[in-house]
């Protein structure tokens, strides 16, 4: 069952399209990872799903209904600028919140404060915009919530409260929670996502498993003995993302069925053909190159 | 609780083999024990810091490879009938996983079969000759 469902939205500012027919469903209990370059309309497309942006046009359904006031009784949003108050202390956003959230959970805003080793009779203002990142991330997860939408949660923290931060992504997995976060870092998104989306000039590039594309994505390299080229076809195979010619090496980025460009390469009488696996950061910069890089001879 | 199995998140190795691989490379060594409980998925992902979902899919695989069980709300243990056959075969596996990755290597390197079968050999003799073990 999905429990964040975004099908076909579209977002235009005037002339300009912020977010272009993505389509995007997340499985209850699981967590989406969603990476792309600035502007690419992550934190649009999170606007638009929690109802605070208009979509153009698009469904958008959290746990299987529109999003309404009630939607956000089991649902936490933290933003990429945090939407704390300034002249209010720590200890009256704890009150605030226990007012707003039935499921509220007092002890655990109280151990999370302690990790972030945060002072609740201080005012938000007096804290660093990390230790205000980490209160925002100790309210989100303190009312319990089974759907989690996390627009740069780790901005500000350092690293050490970032593994916190991913400790609490998925500790809240582990309970059946469902979490969609976007992330500047690969690393937080190969740890605690167990699925991973691209996004690029407001488009979806990629979309998968993360396992399944580490384990499908791979970069096949042939050396011939003279000027590699590219065999007939095969930069526009849909199995072959990029290919890169330098000298003698040949380099083909292929997203699924290595084993029959392998053979192919092979037919080529190469010296060598080797098979190499495919880190998330090789994946998400071979996703968002330019177009122009998908070369080669035909 | 100390870190039982070393992964790295960063490979292209898919994070769910990685973890069947030190599951049964664990029950090869001994150091995980016919019987012995393994941690529940939530301890696990918290432990090594990894999506809750790639650990569970590790332990159905471990599951369906009929290295570990899991009887419901006791949670999962590594087998302990066919003990030391399984052992046998974890060690196998881990022992072919490698293999194949020397042979693959030697192959992309150009090497012509004669040539590979030479080398492991001459390897045979090297390490089976050495320390005395059988090779059967």
């Amino acid at each position: 069952m999905s429990a964040i469902e975004i099908h076909n939205l579209t977002k235009r500012y005037g002339a300009q399209t912020a977010v272009d027919d993505v389509t995007l469903d997340v499985d209850a209990g699981s967590v989406c990872g969603l990476l792309g370059p600035n502007g690419a309309g992550k934190s649009t497309t999170f606007k638009c799903l929690l109802g605070l942006a208009h979509a153009t046009s698009g469904s958008l359904r959290i746990s299987g209904a529109p999003v309404t006031a009630q939607t956000f009784e089991s649902l936490a949003y933290v933003p990429e600028k945090n939407d704390l108050y300034c002249w209010m202390t720590v200890r009256e956003h704890l009150a605030l919140t226990r007012r707003a959230y039935r499921n509220y959970d007092a002890a655990r805003a109280a151990e999370l404060l302690a990790i972030f080793k945060i002072d609740s009779a201080k005012l938000v203002k007096r804290l660093s915009k990390g230790q205000q990142s980490a209160v925002a991330l100790t309210l989100a997860f303190a009312i319990r919530p089974r759907v989690l939408v996390l627009d740069e949660p780790s901005s500000g923290l350092d690293p050490i409260f970032q593994r916190t931060m991913l400790d609490l992504v998925i500790d809240a997995a582990a309970g059946g929670a469902t979490v969609l976060f976007s992330s500047h870092q690969i690393g937080q998104v190969e740890r605690a996502a167990d699925r991973v989306v691209i996004m690029k000039n407001g488009k979806l590039v990629l979309d998968g498993n993360l396992d399944t594309l580490k384990g499908d994505e791979k970069i096949i390299e042939a050396v011939f003995d003279a000027e590699a080229v590219a065999p007939n076809g095969l930069a526009s195979d849909p199995r072959v993302r990029r290919i890169e010619r330098s000298g003698r090496i040949l380099r083909a980025y292929v997203r699924t069925g290595s084993s029959d460009i392998v053979r192919l390469l092979e037919g080529l009488g190469p010296k060598a053909v080797s098979v190499y696996d495919l880190s998330l950061e090789d994946i998400f910069l071979g996703a968002v190159a330019d177009d122009g890089s998908k070369q080669g001879v035909d | 609780m100390p870190t039982l199995f070393s992964i790295d998140p960063r490979s292209g190795v898919p994070l769910y083999l990685q973890l069947i691989e030190q599951v049964k490379r664990g029950v090869a060594l001994g150091t995980l024990e016919p019987g012995e409980q393994l941690p529940t998925v939530k301890a696990l992902a918290l432990n090594l810091t990894v999506n809750p979902n790639t650990v569970a899919r590790a332990y159905r695989e471990l599951e369906r490879e009929r290295v570990i069980e899991t009887s419901p709300g006791r949670g999962s243990f590594v087998r302990s009938q066919n003990g030391v056959a399984g052992a046998r075969h974890a060690i196998e596996d881990v022992a072919a996983g490698v293999l194949a990755g020397a042979v693959r290597e030697a192959r992309s390197l150009g090497l012509e079969r004669e040539t590979v079968r030479a080398v492991f050999e001459r390897e045979l003799a090297r390490w089976f000759a050495a320390d005395g073990r059988e090779d059967t």
